[in-house]
């Protein structure tokens, strides 16, 4: 699988968990370490891997 | 001195400051429609990150989030991360937008697609798609500043008066230099708006006791607005979809921010944008859901959701000035979206149409001085709608701010198959963007005014895969530019490449 492959699958699978774990895991947990957590924790993953794809970009010439 | 006085104050302090940096920003312009519209792009990461903050954080942030979260509980943070994870899309779009606008001299991203689709249509249909959904847009930003300076100073400022301040604000930033004035109060608007909501949230916990009473007192007291769907019935995944669909394209959807994808000076430049932006977006986020849910404990039982912030800004436990210092963050968020969303505009309008479509001998004098011409002629419109908004009986903010944001951001989303297209599929064609684009915004705009939702979904998600479909289907029956497309995703391939961009 090419790196741009990996990346759409990637985001893929986050948007999945946006949709699965509130609405079908968390749905009856009322408390601040159910979906508020989940989706807080769940920005940070997103976050970081943008930064893990950053940090590879190198400078390129016109 | 009465707080009237001090909110006369505070908005003269701010324009006042506006001015100095919009005038500083000036000494450096040159000449010509690059330069005034991207500033030559040349814009520096730190300032290219605050600015690109400011122009997507509209008043919406502290408004109308606020109060989605203060009625309709912890959907609301999905919701807005949801568009915050929708900028991972950026590592595919950052890198294609820059290195194309650099090799190909692109001002809109428009222009972009009349280019790649080889066919001035595509450019004039997308440019009318955000003519018609950002101008609206434009005048809600205004109509929240009226309200603001209204209710901050107890009536005493006429709402007019605080929409009149937005739009000679708005047209003075993106006029004064261009995108060179509009970066800089920017930034310097960016760093207003988070300074000032994260002191009234410290505020509003200390009053609370500490985050962690802060917290208990919300499961205690409210332990519905902790989970989805909401036992009112809000956030169900419908709901969800139709109002997170639009947001997660809006990176690419939206002109004003996707012009911005030209301006980084380099790619370390571009590192910093995208990173600065994600931790303001994720801090500014955060601190707007703690607002909604602080001010559920401290205002409860306020029938309208927009007014939320007024009210939690109103207790005794916010100081005056810090009242009238978060009112300016407010306003500074609102102008800081609309004077982009002008700039972008009079670009749109002078490259797509008056270039595109109605005079393509124009000189890039020419160009420019229409485009600086179409500046204000966009604000006296938006400065109308609005005006006109709020005369209506019904009322201005409760009646128009959530369906006029929605309307414009599923409308824009219309555009996002033939961007994709444009990036991803050499077999795309013109005429498959362009049927896609109106067939998908009329949907919107029918199911909008109707009120129409077939099987629950909203009219984005019912204009967004009608948009896809017809984007496909017209484009395989059509002819694609066989030759442009090649050269430009065989330029991309080439130098993603080199950039070890993916």
């Amino acid at each position: 699988m090419t790196k741009s492959a990996w990346g759409w699958t990637w985001f893929g699978f986050l948007l999945a968990l946006d949709i699965a774990i509130p609405w079908f895991v968390l749905s009856h947990v009322e408390k601040v370490s159910g979906a508020f957590l989940f989706w807080a924790i769940w920005a940070v993953v997103a976050i970081i891997s943008v930064f893990i794809i950053l940090l590879k970009w190198r400078g390129v010439e016109k | 001195m009465s707080a009237t006085f001090w909110v006369w104050f505070g908005i003269a302090v701010y324009i006042a400051v506006g001015l100095g940096i919009a005038l500083m920003a000036r000494r450096q312009l040159g000449v010509g429609v690059s330069e005034f519209f991207l500033a030559n792009r040349r814009v520096g990461g730190f300032v290219s990150a605050l600015s690109y903050s400011a122009t997507t954080y509209s008043a919406f942030m502290m408004v109308g989030l606020v109060g989605l979260t203060y009625f309709t509980g912890v959907g609301a943070l999905g919701f807005e991360l949801t568009y915050l994870c929708g900028m991972f899309m950026m590592v595919f779009f950052l890198p294609r937008f820059w290195l194309v606008g650099r090799k190909y001299g692109y001002v809109s991203p428009m222009e972009l697609l009349s280019d790649r689709y080889q066919n001035r249509g595509v450019g004039a249909t997308t440019a009318i798609l955000a003519l018609v959904f950002l101008v609206p847009y434009g005048a809600v930003q205004l109509m929240g500043v009226g309200y603001l300076m209204n209710g901050v100073s107890g009536g005493a400022i006429p709402v007019v008066a605080g929409i009149i301040i937005a739009v000679v604000c708005a047209i003075a930033w993106s006029s004064i230099a261009g995108l060179r004035s509009v970066a800089w109060t920017d930034a310097f608007q960016a760093l207003i708006m988070i300074v000032t909501s994260a002191a009234v949230l410290g505020v509003v916990i200390a009053a609370l006791g500490g985050f962690g009473a802060f917290f208990s007192k919300l499961e205690a007291a409210s332990p519905g607005l902790l989970t989805v769907p909401t036992a009112g019935g809000s956030w169900n995944i419908n709901m969800f979809i139709g109002l997170a669909l639009p947001w997660l394209f809006f990176l690419i959807s939206n002109p004003q921010v996707s012009q911005r994808l030209f301006i980084p000076k380099s790619v370390t430049a571009m590192k910093q944008m995208l990173g600065g932006f994600l931790i303001f977006g994720f801090i500014y986020t955060l601190i707007s859901v703690l607002w909604g849910f602080g001010a559920h404990l401290l205002v409860p039982g306020l029938e309208n959701a927009d007014l939320a912030t007024p009210k939690l800004l109103a207790l005794p436990i916010i100081p005056t000035g810090l009242a009238i210092v978060v009112m300016i963050g407010i306003t500074a968020a609102a102008i800081s979206t609309i004077d982009s969303i002008l700039l972008t505009l009079s670009s749109v309008w002078a490259r797509d149409i008056h270039r595109g479509l109605i005079n393509r001998k124009v000189s890039e004098r020419g160009e420019l001085r229409v485009g600086q011409w179409v500046i204000p002629i966009m604000a006296i419109i938006a400065f109308l709608f609005a005006w006109w908004v709020t005369e209506q009986p019904q009322g201005g903010l409760n009646l128009m701010i959530a369906p006029l944001s929605s309307a414009a951001s599923a409308g824009l989303l219309m555009a996002v198959p033939t961007i994709f297209g444009a990036f991803f599929w050499k077999r795309a064609t013109a005429l498959g963007a362009m049927v896609s684009c109106i067939a998908g915004a009329v949907l919107v705009l029918i199911f909008q005014i109707t009120g129409a939702r077939p099987l629950g979904w909203w009219p984005g998600t019912w204009g967004f895969i009608v948009c896809v479909i017809l984007f496909i289907g017209v484009s395989l029956f059509t002819r694609p530019p066989k030759d442009k497309a090649e050269e430009f995703i065989g330029y991309l391939r080439e130098s993603l490449k080199k950039g070890n961009f993916i």
